[in-house]
Formats: C-alpha cells, structure tokens, sequence
C-alpha cells in the first residue's frame, strides 16, 4: 500500500512543520522580550505589555 | 496566558483531527487512503487564503490609519501565510503523487495559484527586509501585498481557461471532497481538521504579531539611542564653541 | 611550487572571504535561488500546460534558469566590493591577480553549484522529469556548466562592475560567450536522462571541460589588466 508513504509523509511534514515553526516562534519571542526588557530596563514596562496582550 | 491556553487547545484539536483522519474516517472508494492527505492538505489551504487576506486588509488598514500595529498583523499574516501555503503545496503534491501519478500538474488551477501564492508572499517578506525605516517599510510592504492579492483571482482564472483550451485527464478531483453531496463522515473529518488548523493559525498569528511588535520596540530604541547620541554630540559641540573666547 | 602555494592560500582565501559575504549579506544568495525558481515556474506557464512538451524541454529549461541565476550572481560577487570600495584595494593588494581571479571564480562556481543543485529538484517536481537515476551525470555537468559560467563571468563582472549600464552589458557581452556552454550542458543533461542511448554524453562532457580550461585559463590572463583600470 504505497499510498500510505505519501499519507504519512503529507501529515509528517505538516503537522512536524507547523510543530517546528511554533517553537521556533515561541524561542524567538522569549529572545526579543529578553533583549527588549533589558535594553529598557529603566523604562515603564507596564505601558506595552497592554499592547502586547498576555 | 490565555494565548497559552489557545496553543494547548489548538494541538488538542490538531491530534484529535489527525487521528480521526488517519485512522476512524475510512479510506475513500477510488482514492484509497490518499485521501486522507486531503484534510489538511485543504485546511492548509483555506489558512493560507485566509492569512493573505488578512495581509492584504491590514496593509489597507495601514495605509488609512498609519498605524504600526496594523503592519504586524500584514507582516505575521504574510509569515503565516508562507508557512501555510508551503504545507497546501506539500500536501496537494503528496496526494498528487499516488493518485494523478505525479508529483506536479498544470492544470489544476488551485495548484499552480497556490505556487505563485506562495511566490508572491516569500517576495513580499524578502522585500520587507530591504527598507530599515517602519513607516515606509509598512507602506511599501502595505502596496506589494495589495497588488499580490489582487492578482491572485486574476491567476485563478487564467488558469482555468488556460486549462480549458487543452484536453487534459482530470481523473481525480481534488475539489470533490467540497462537493455537497460528499459522504457526511469525510465533510465532517474536513471540517474538524480545518477547525484545529485554524485555532493553530490563531495561536501562530498572536505569537508572531508580538514578536513583530517586541522587535519594533527594540529597533525603536535603537533608532531613538542614535538620535539622542547625535544630539548629545551637537549640543557639546556648540557648549564647547561658546566656552572658547 | 613555493609560488602557487602562495597563490593557491590566497585564491581560497578570497573564495572563503566571498563566500561568507554571500551568506551574510541581505538574503541576495536566496533571492537569487528564489529568482530563477520563479523563472522555471514561468517557463511552466509560458509551455504549457502541456506536460509531455514541458517533460522535453526540461533541460533547457533548467539550464536558462541557471544562466539567468549565475548572471546575477557573478554581478553579486563584484558588487560586493565596488560599493564599499574595496575593489580599489583589492586592485592595490601585492598580490598575483590570477589568485585574486582563481578565488573570485571559485566562489562564484561554488554559488552556481548551490543553485544548480537546487534547481535540479525543482525541475525534477515541476516538468515531471525523473531526475533520481542520472544523478551523477547530472551533478558532474552542473559543476562543469558552473565552473564555465563563473570563469567567464568573473572576468566580465570584473570588466563590467564601474561601467554605466552594467546591468545590461553584462548579460550582453556574457551570453554569446557562453553559448556553446549553455548548447553543450543542455545536450549532455538531455543524454543523462535519457540514459545516455547514443553513447554522446561523454563526448558534450569533454566539450564542456575544454571549455572550462580555455576561459578559466583567459579569465586568469586577462583579469589583472581589468582590475587595473
């Protein structure tokens, strides 16, 4: 049943995909608001977190 | 947090789907199991649609309202979109494969728009990279994503006349599976893959429209510590020619 | 042999030098890729969508999509310096400029390998063409097409990349020189997928490596003197 490689291949790549570009997302968040609130640092953070909705 | 729990949600409902379409929808009468890639195979696609829409009207937003905010709802649409399409193509090529006997076709209409889909999306964020100031950027961005989606309809449709001037095969409709008289179960197992997917598009827009807007916050501090550095500069160099006699 | 190890030190140094320039820079290798990816997917529209006629011109095809990508990129590899201006000190470097040639060359087949490569399973999906049995023939003519166009190309990117119009003078003094380049590497690839039926693979592959060797040899003589000016 060779159509199954292609299934498996199909939902693999997808799912494995958007799996990857999640986390690849939520890294590079973590690593932006890192960077941001340290080169802010004396700043009000209060004011953006609003805007950046958690 | 509640994005938090949008992203639990969303992978609950992705391997619920995905177990339903792999395994409790059974196999189709004349594609076999192939048909299987097609739930989110189409999902895929609708999301991808959908997200160059969202494109297209947050870059006319931008253009009405100068609004920064609106060009990183366009720029996580676009990234969105790119990732999505590239999964609609992979999926629409693996049920090509074992069901057309090939891997690509012409004709099919909502194959080959889909490819320029994705040609005109990777352009627009490759164009997005050449401009450093946001407000040009976001109004650049904003007109080449317009255009884009512009086209697309037009695409579509030259493609289905191109279609129509050459005796081609269409065995195996990939648009049978949207037929209203399709079997109950597979509209259903459709549906429920498209759900998830969409609470995964949800969970991704969100992240990546905050990342958008925490990276501009750090360019902007960037921007205003050079400014202030130049003004720093001027201003001592005008103390220093009033101290000299 | 004291001499040409020098030479050969500085040649890879130049390459590696280009090379991560490549990388680093403003996506321009991926636009590039990206560009001649768009090409073939036009080349489709334009063709077809008749697949047995785009099956058939599959390889010429290909080889069109490389010669406008390698066009590109061996403007890109001179472009490099002339807007930083360092292409007056490569010139001033006490150096041999066939090193400068060799590395400038080097980098610029390597790109054209990477394109080459990538293209092939594009053309592969796209124009239904098995590509997987011919794999070697095919590798070996990309790299020997490649090392043809960035030995021709450096030496008109380097004659080219202060002129005015050198957007256009370079495509146009380039492509007749590489025509019996393009004519060769389109007629080997037609044999090596077809698996070779008149035994004339090896024959296209030698013409293309005397080619290689006859500008690789006049890029190296003449590229001092272009530098110089």
């Amino acid at each position: 049943m060779s159509a199954l490689w292609f299934v498996i291949a199909g939902y693999g790549v997808i799912l494995g995909g958007l799996a990857a570009y999640a986390i690849t997302l939520v890294r590079r968040l973590a690593h932006a608001r890192e960077v941001s609130l340290r080169i802010r640092g004396e700043a009000e953070p209060a004011a953006s977190s609003a805007d950046l909705g958690e | 947090m509640k994005t938090r729990i949008l992203g639990f949600a969303a992978l609950l409902a992705v391997l619920a789907a995905t177990v339903n379409g792999l395994f409790v929808v059974p196999a189709d009468l004349n594609q076999g199991d192939a048909q299987r890639i097609m739930y989110p195979h189409v999902a895929s696609a609708w999301l991808a649609y959908l997200s160059f829409g969202v494109t297209a009207m947050a870059g006319i937003g931008y253009l009405v309202r100068r609004d920064l905010r609106l060009d990183a709802i366009a720029l996580a649409g676009a990234e969105v979109g790119v990732i999505f399409t590239a999964f609609a193509i992979w999926g629409g090529m693996m049920w090509g494969r074992p069901v057309w006997g090939v891997f690509w076709q012409w004709e099919d209409p909502r194959l080959t728009t889909t490819a320029l889909l994705l040609a005109l999306y990777a352009g627009y964020l490759l164009f997005r990279r050449l401009t450093d100031d946001p407000h040009r950027r976001a109004a650049r961005a904003a007109v080449v994503g317009l255009i884009a989606a512009i086209d697309i309809p037009i695409v579509h449709f030259s493609v289905i006349w191109w279609r129509g001037l050459h005796q081609g095969p269409t065995i195996g409709d990939p648009g049978k599976i949207l037929n209203p008289s399709a079997p109950p179960l597979f509209v259903l197992a459709l549906m429920s893959m498209l759900a998830a997917f969409t609470l995964v598009w949800g969970y991704l827009m969100i992240r990546r429209y905050q990342l958008a807007r925490t990276e501009w916050q750090i360019e902007e501090h960037g921007r205003l510590g050079r400014i202030s550095v130049a003004r720093r500069s001027f201003s001592t160099e005008s103390v220093s020619e009033e101290a000299a006699p | 042999m004291n001499a040409l190890r020098r030479n050969a030190t500085i040649a890879l140094a130049i390459a590696r030098k280009d090379a991560l320039a490549e990388l680093r820079g403003r996506q321009a290798v991926g636009s590039t890729i990206f560009f001649a990816a768009l090409v073939l997917l036009l080349f489709g529209f334009a063709l077809g969508p008749d697949s047995r006629r785009l099956a058939e011109a599959a390889p010429g095809l290909l080889w069109l999509a490389i010669v406008f990508g390698g066009l590109l990129t061996v403007a890109r590899l001179h472009q490099l310096e002339a807007d930083d201006g360092a292409l007056e000190q490569l010139a001033l470097y006490p150096v041999d400029r066939r090193a400068v040639y060799a590395g400038k060359a080097l980098a610029g087949a390597g790109a054209m390998l990477l394109l080459g490569g990538l293209l092939l399973p594009v053309v592969a999906i796209l124009y239904g063409v098995p590509l997987g049995a011919a794999w070697l023939p095919l590798v070996v003519t990309v790299i020997l097409g490649s090392l043809g166009f960035a030995a021709v190309g450096t030496a008109y990117a380097g004659l080219t990349v202060r002129m005015r119009a050198r957007e256009v003078m370079l495509p146009l003094l380039m492509l007749p020189i590489v025509a019996p380049l393009l004519l060769a590497a389109v007629k080997a690839t037609v044999a090596a997928v077809a698996g070779d039926p008149f035994g004339e693979l090896g024959a296209w592959l030698q013409l293309l490596a005397g080619f290689d060797i006859v500008m690789l040899i006049a890029g190296a003589a003449t590229y001092g003197f272009l530098l110089e000016d």
